[in-house]
């Protein structure tokens, strides 16, 4: 029996006993007719009171628990909520002071990478100075060492350039001198002796042409009058050590300007040279000359060894006109440094292929610029060898028409000389004329096979041409001076005119 | 006005054993200053230029040492391009007869008298 239905038992105990003892009594007191019926009535209202009771203590206990639940709930409740307030707001400090926490990290964090930012700026913009001072400092050193060798440099090739232009004119008088020798010496040992010293000497002499042309010095010689083709040939053949297996195949007779044979006749002598050393010692070097509409072509071919694509290329780039610095310069291989540095000077092309006879072959084209015909040969009529010299006052008349006689032949002598059967202009002189038929009235030829000019002769050319009238040979016979400006200036554009293209004057002769 | 050329003037770039070759001495002792050579045919083309000359003033019998006077060169090295020249039939060489005009000397009386004549001129 459960502690909450107890009282209500026990309830329903006591009113069944005073509701039963109160219907006893009744029913005892009772007269016995009522007696039966009451003793019904009484016993089912005393029940029926007994179980009113009983629920009422019932109903009674089960409010009173139920209120006890309720006030207990409520006050669990209550107990609940407030910690949970309590702990929201516990919650709400901690977040609060975690938020303040980490704001001031922050913050700290902050200031600290901002301070060693700023100690690594300031850290760094002073090892820029410093490296900024150091480049400097070594821009510096280095510049005035740049500076220095310049300076070193330019003193060196000066000196090298004087040095060899001092060469050159030791050469030039040495060659002068063995030249005076072996006509002086007829002695056949003497003589030989003497050509070998001449060779040497020609030999020196191209290599100090070729230091003076690296270092930019002046060029050699000049030669005061135009160099016949041939001359040309011998000439470059002659300053090679190997100049025995040289063979000339030339019939031209054009002649390369003064100014520039020089530098022709050294160019030339180079790819000679080239060609003799790198061919067989017993090979020979064969050289072509070949008149084409914009000059000579010159072609220097061996037997040696074939020059690759990648040589030919190299040897094209070395001759090149653009590529001038001394910086590719070995010192064994100058040669073809030498040659670019004429071809620019001279307008030179040069080109390389490879050779029909095996080997190389050195194609060298002079420019129309620098030919001139032969100079026309003036038929000068021959003196005996031991004549004292004449004027032209006083020569036979022939002497006086040889005078103008240059530029009277000049056009019919040009068709004449380009025929290839004419190898020397010679040929169009008259050298059957009487005036050469005796031996003692030869024509004076030049080395070149042609008839030569007295010096001099232009410029009295030139006055008799630009003093149209009978002055005659003005040259020879000394003319009052003037007073006119007029005619002192055209006398003196004909002196130049005279002077300029072909014959220096007379005192000059081909000093360098 | 100076001579065209003057022996020894170095005003020519070609050396002179490159006219020979470098020879300075002739295989044959035909010549000599006085040999007359005669050229025996023209010249031609490609020809070393002092052939050419030496053949056009050979065209009369002409003296080695007025060919070496006319091209301004050493006799020695004449006599050398006179040799080629002759072994490739070129040239032809006679030499005077000095040995019989010995012979035909006049007689020295008769010489000195043409001496003391020249001299009474």
């Amino acid at each position: 029996m459960s502690p909450s239905s107890r009282p209500t038992a026990v309830a329903l105990l006591i009113s069944l006993a005073v509701t039963g003892s109160l219907c006893l009594w009744a029913v005892v007191a009772a007269p016995d007719s009522v007696r039966t019926a009451l003793a019904w009535g009484a016993g089912a209202t005393a029940v029926v009171l007994s179980a009113a009771v009983a629920v009422a203590v019932q109903a009674r206990a089960n409010a009173g628990r139920l209120r006890a639940r309720l006030a207990s709930e409520t006050q669990r409740f209550t107990g609940e909520i407030s910690r949970l307030v309590s702990a929201s707001a516990a919650e709400g400090q901690r977040f609060t002071a975690e938020t303040a926490r980490i704001k001031s990290a922050a913050a700290a964090e902050t200031a600290r990478l901002r301070s060693a930012v700023e100690a690594e700026t300031a850290r760094l913009t002073a090892q820029a100075a410093a490296e900024t001072e150091r480049l400097t400092a070594e821009t510096e050193r280095l510049r005035a060492r740049a500076t220095r060798s310049e300076t070193e440099r330019s003193a060196a090739v000066a000196a090298c350039a004087n040095a060899a232009g001092r060469m050159q004119a030791l050469a030039t008088s040495m060659l002068a001198d063995l030249r005076d020798m072996e006509h002086r010496h007829s002695a056949e040992d003497v003589l030989g002796d003497l050509l070998h010293l001449d060779h040497r000497t020609a030999q020196a002499g191209r290599l100090a042409d070729s230091i003076a042309v690296l270092t930019g010095a002046r060029s050699g010689r000049r030669w005061a009058k135009p160099i016949v083709m041939e001359s040309i040939l011998r000439g470059a053949m002659g300053r090679i050590s190997g100049y025995q297996r040289v063979r000339l195949h030339s019939t031209s007779d054009v002649a390369v300007a003064g100014h520039a044979a020089e530098g022709v006749m050294h160019a030339l002598a180079e790819l000679l040279d080239n060609a003799a050393n790198f061919s067989p010692p017993t090979a020979e070097v064969h050289v072509y000359v070949e008149e084409v509409p914009a000059g000579i072509v010159l072609t220097v071919e061996d037997s040696g060894l074939v020059m690759s694509d990648v040589q030919l290329r190299r040897a094209e780039r070395a001759v090149s006109a653009t590529d001038q610095d001394l910086t590719g310069l070995s010192g064994t291989r100058l040669g073809l440094a030498v040659v670019g540095r004429l071809a620019r000077k001279h307008g030179l092309t040069v080109s390389f292929r490879p050779s029909a006879r095996g080997g190389t072959g050195a194609l060298m084209m002079l420019p129309q610029e620098l030919l001139t015909r032969a100079p026309v040969p003036a038929p000068e009529p021959a003196r005996p060898v031991s004549e004292p010299e004449p004027t032209h006052g006083t020569a036979p008349a022939g002497t006086g028409t040889a005078a103008v006689a240059p530029d009277a032949r000049r056009p019919q002598h040009a068709p004449a000389t380009a025929g290839p059967a004419t190898p020397a202009p010679a040929d169009s002189t008259p050298a059957d004329s009487p005036a050469a038929e005796t031996t003692g009235h030869l024509p004076r030829f030049g080395e070149s096979g042609l008839p030569k000019r007295p010096r001099g002769r232009t410029l009295a050319a030139a006055e008799a041409r630009a003093h149209a009238h009978g002055d005659g040979d003005g040259a020879a016979t000394p003319r009052p001076r003037t007073s006119d400006p007029k005619e002192q200036a055209a006398r003196f554009s004909s002196f130049r005119q005279a002077v300029r293209p072909n014959t220096p004057h007379p005192e000059e002769g081909n000093t360098r | 006005m100076t001579r065209p050329r003057r022996p020894g003037r170095d005003d020519d770039p070609d050396r002179l054993y490159t006219l020979t070759g470098g020879r300075s001495r002739s295989d044959s002792d035909a010549f000599d200053l006085v040999t007359l050579v005669v050229s025996e045919c023209e010249p031609t083309p490609g020809m070393q230029s002092e052939h050419v000359t030496i053949l056009r003033m050979c065209q009369l019998p002409t003296a080695v040492v007025e060919i070496a006077a006319g091209l301004g060169l050493p006799v020695s090295i004449v006599r050398i391009m006179l040799s080629d020249l002759l072994d490739t039939g070129r040239i032809s060489a006679r030499h005077p007869r000095t040995a019989r005009v010995a012979d035909r000397l006049p007689d020295p009386e008769i010489l000195e008298q043409v001496l003391v004549g020249l001299r009474n001129l």
